[in-house]
């Protein structure tokens, strides 16, 4: 039998690699987006601190924005230091 | 739907805007309740020991928990509720909770109200309903008697048994009164 493909449409999946299922701030799933957020992706990024815990951008920028005199990491109290 | 979309993809958040601008009002409270349901949920599913909680009626910003005192401590056998108020900026400012039942602690004042570091100046995004009653609940049996709130029973504590005496006239003097 002798196929001839005429068109085809490639399909992807995408997630992110995180150490956890879902943010420890608003608890959405990571592969979701935080709670201000309507889709996932790009404009709903993750971010990493040097303690390798792992946020939403939107939730730990929230959280630190909050917090006057120290920035720590909500999960282990450790200066929150953005992984390069 | 949201799912599929690929990182990177902006097409459809343009047709978002005008929603989002509309969203912006409702929005702070819209998240809040999102973890609060979300709370409810794992609170439900986890069936913790001694520990519960629920809204308040309609309201999701205003829950009602109930916990009760450690073993092996004076606490043991006693049961207490407490009400929690959520702030709109919710989980990034702490809630606040105090005791309903009327509680004889080192660390609880005679309105209720509670000293408790976490709820104060260590409070963090990271914790939760559960975790503020399991530490309230383990506070109850591990007072700080340096700061205390209820200077006569800080002072008795030392006494176990005399403490005893007095926490168990207090909470039935208590609940014959509320109820």
């Amino acid at each position: 039998m002798k196929v001839k493909i005429k068109s085809w449409t490639g399909v992807a999946t995408w997630r992110w690699v995180a150490n956890d299922d879902s943010c420890g701030i608003c608890r959405m799933p990571f592969d979701g987006c935080c709670s201000d957020c309507r889709l996932p992706g790009d404009d709903c990024p993750l971010v990493w601190g040097q303690c390798s815990h792992c946020f939403h951008i939107h939730c730990i920028m929230k959280w630190l924005q909050s917090q006057q005199l120290h920035q720590q990491c909500p999960m282990c109290r450790q200066e929150w230091k953005f992984k390069e | 739907m949201a799912q599929n979309v690929p990182p990177g993809t902006v097409a459809a958040s343009d047709s978002n805007k005008n929603n989002n601008e509309r969203a912006i009002a409702g929005r702070d409270s819209h998240s809040v309740s999102k973890r609060l349901q979300h709370e409810l949920m794992t609170l439900m599913i986890s069936m913790d020991k001694g520990i519960s909680a629920f809204p308040d009626g309609d309201n999701l910003f205003k829950w009602v928990g109930t916990l009760t005192g450690p073993a092996s401590t004076v606490y043991e056998g006693l049961s207490y509720r407490l009400s929690l108020e959520f702030p709109s900026s919710y989980p990034y400012a702490a809630p606040t909770v105090k005791f309903i039942t009327s509680c004889f602690h080192p660390n609880v004042d005679l309105h209720g109200n509670i000293c408790l570091d976490i709820l104060k100046e260590k409070w963090s995004a990271s914790y939760d309903v559960r975790a503020i009653l399991l530490s309230i609940q383990s506070l109850l049996g591990e007072p700080n008697n340096d700061s205390p709130l209820n200077g006569h029973a800080a002072e008795l504590w030392a006494n176990q048994v005399a403490y005893k005496k007095h926490l168990l006239e207090h909470y039935k003097k208590a609940n014959g009164e509320s109820k």
